[in-house]
């Protein structure tokens, strides 16, 4: 055996127990917190004012009430600061949990490296020495460096454990908290003074927005997520932000009273928060089949108390700023704020397939219950199922799909999304009202399960885009596919009944997409309405197929055809239905 | 003798109102996990959520007494002023807190 000197052992590298999520989820709540203090120096300086009272008990009063004001403000922006220290903190632990595996990596290599020089030394010559004490100094370097990376990473953890701490420390005290933001101004202050009125297009919203200091932008996200949560022309990312704060602060104010207390509508209100609680956390659950990451779930639309207490929400799986395509999905007939969840589970299962048959494509799903949908049968507590034979809630949804899909555009920076919007059942009706009355500026249209694009398109080239990327699928069992218009027959021509023509019949002049299921029929015909968006269909397949803009693998399907003597004739129900893979093995 | 407006008992209800959004505010600090974070600052992490839990719900405890004050003006004027029958009407429904 040769005599050769080797390297120390590499050190172990410590264990570092860190949850980021958690750590994520205690600055939210900090930063909710934050918000409902700030509301009260805003009621201090406005609300909390009786202007119409005099005397001495009025004196008396007002003097009171500037330092409670004061104070809140002051804490305010002193929570908020340590809120977004701590979300910045999981951040740098993201990053510290990262470089630790890439340690522990380098160090079993070199522990294998050591382990193979000293087996190779001790069946060798003395002639070789000369060689394998080279490879030793060479292993001994690899080492050095290692242990350089390691004191660097063990530095790193120290020091953003000592930040972090110096942030909790410096206001753990009101005095601190007086000292450091007493009468400090808001940064939000002289954002919000300058926003753009009510009915500025999203362009000039999303220039004013461009135009604040991130200073500015995190502050106004705070102080009043409700004034640019739903504004169209903010960032995906803002708007998920602010509206992160408003669910989080609504689940804590409404969910924190005894329900007897809370009145009819704050009861409707907390339903809705938390169905879009459940929704958030449906799609955050799901994991993205190419990274094995959790996928990103961004709140787009957060409004708990619209059309009377339906409410709205839209969030999507995936970015929606920076994704390559977009896909808006419109739910149709049942459809309210508590079926949110439902729907996230549809937006996460597109979003899988997306991801899964094209691997090299950023997609972002929403779900959009951006509309007031027909929600509730007649004899189920309401009449908004009436709507279902009328255009009026459609055409109103139409109009503002079209403000959604424009906030899209203008909201992101770079290239533009390939965007799809896809229609379901009456969702298909109201997304043909924002294609044919508003010009939805998409790149596709897909409809499933449709009963018509409304009564005043008879023709896929009266939607305001190239007939090519108009795309209709049908099961052959679906009864409400079954409902639109056949041959010469137009309803919506006798006294506003029916949805408009339908969209897979070759008059309509869409493109045909085999949408059959291998579970189609049945006694109760029903369930085929309901099953375009489920993993391994041939709808789901399709669908996704667009929504990546891979024209060519779409399976197409030929049209039904009504003839003059006898009904409509579809070709595919005695098509045998295939079950394409969308997910996974 | 002053005269208490139907606006004093409006504010007290929205004073009642911060009250409690504060309390709320308080929970959601005294509930922010600190279990996440590492050894090494979950205590002072732990620290700072106590003592903003008692922060929120002594600002809450503010907004609560101004309301009490409120209340007690509207109170003292509805007792003394007898003449004033349609001003009690309108104010007696303030005088109680209703949540």
């Amino acid at each position: 055996m040769s005599t050769v000197t080797l390297p120390p052992e590499p050190r172990s590298v410590p264990v570092l127990v860190v949850d980021p999520e958690g750590i994520r989820g205690c600055g939210a709540d900090l930063l909710a917190a934050s918000a409902q203090i700030d509301d009260l120096g805003t009621f201090v300086a406005g609300g909390a004012r009786i202007g119409d009272w005099s005397g001495l008990g009025s004196t008396s009063y007002h003097g009171t009430i500037g330092p409670i004001g004061g104070r809140a403000d002051a804490m305010s922006l002193a929570l908020r600061a340590v809120a977004r220290r701590v979300d910045a903190h999981a951040d740098e632990m993201v990053r510290l949990e990262t470089r630790r595996g890439d340690l522990v990596d380098v160090r079993g290599d070199l522990t294998g490296a050591l382990s193979s020089l000293r087996a190779e030394i001790a069946g060798s010559t003395a002639a070789e020495a000369g060689r394998l004490q080279l490879e030793a100094d060479a292993l001994g370097r690899r080492v050095t460096a290692f242990e350089e990376d390691l004191t660097s990473w063990s530095g790193a953890v120290t020091a953003e454990e000592t930040a972090m701490n110096e942030a909790f420390g410096r206001v753990l005290t009101l005095d601190q908290v007086e000292r450091r933001y007493g009468g400090v101004p808001d940064p939000a202050d002289e954002a919000l003074a300058t926003k753009p009125p009510a009915g500025a297009s999203p362009e000039q919203v999303n220039d004013w927005w461009d135009g604040l200091t991130r200073e500015q932008q995190l502050a106004v996200i705070v102080a009043a997520p409700g004034s640019i949560g739903n504004r169209d022309g903010i960032p995906a990312r803002d708007r998920h932000a602010a509206n992160t704060v408003a669910l989080d602060r609504d689940l804590a104010d409404w969910g924190s009273l005894d329900p007897d207390l809370l009145t009819d509508d704050e009861r409707t209100w907390l339903d809705n928060a938390r169905a879009a609680d459940e929704a958030r956390r449906e799609i955050a659950s799901r994991t993205d089949p190419v990274t094995g990451e959790p996928i990103i779930a961004q709140i787009y639309i957060y409004d708990p108390a619209a059309f009377d207490g339906d409410g709205r929400i839209a969030i999507s799986a995936g970015n929606l700023d920076t994704a390559d395509n977009v896909a808006v999905v419109v739910p149709g007939l049942g459809t309210d704020a508590t079926s949110a969840p439902y729907h996230a589970d549809r937006a996460a299962t597109l979003y899988e397939a997306a991801r899964t048959l094209d691997h090299h494509q950023d997609n972002a799903t929403m779900f959009w219950i951006g509309y007031d949908a027909p929600d509730n049968l007649p004899w189920d507590g309401g009449w908004d199922a009436a709507g279902v034979v009328g255009e009026d809630l459609a055409e109103a949804g139409g109009a503002r799909l079209a403000d959604t899909i424009d906030g899209l555009r203008a909201g992101r920076d770079g290239e533009p999304a390939h965007l799809t919007a896809i229609g379901h059942s009456y969702g298909s009706t109201t997304v043909g009202h924002g294609a044919h009355d508003e010009g939805l500026s998409v790149n596709d249209i897909v409809v499933v399960g449709s009963p018509g694009l409304g009564g005043d398109t008879d023709h896929a080239d009266e939607l305001g885009i190239d007939p090519e990327h108009v795309w209709a699928g049908a099961n052959s069992n679906d009864p409400v596919a079954d409902l639109g218009n056949h041959g010469v027959v137009h309803l919506e021509t006798f006294g506003g009944l029916g949805l408009g023509d339908d969209p897979v019949e070759d008059d309509f002049g869409a493109n045909r997409f085999q949408a059959e299921s291998t579970t189609r029929g049945g006694l109760n015909p029903f369930p085929d309405h309901s099953k375009y968006f489920d993993h391994d269909t041939e709808s789901l397949a399709n669908i996704t197929r667009i929504v990546n803009g891979d024209y060519d693998a779409v399976r197409r399907a030929d049209h039904v055809h009504d003839p003059w003597i006898g009904g409509p004739e579809d070709p595919e129900a005695d098509r045998q239905p295939t079950a394409p893979n969308t997910f996974g093995g | 003798m002053e005269v208490v407006p139907v606006s004093v008992g409006v504010a007290s209800r929205s004073w009642d109102e911060q009250h409690l959004d504060l309390a709320a505010a308080s929970r959601q600090i005294d509930r922010a996990a600190t279990g996440g974070f590492t050894s090494g600052v979950s205590g002072p992490a732990a620290r700072f959520t106590g003592a903003w839990t008692r922060f929120a719900t002594g600002l809450g405890v503010d907004c609560e007494t101004r309301a009490d004050g409120l209340r007690t003006a509207i109170r003292e004027y509805v007792e003394t002023d007898d003449l004033t029958f349609h001003e009690v009407l309108a104010l007696g429904r303030y005088v109680t807190e209703v949540r």
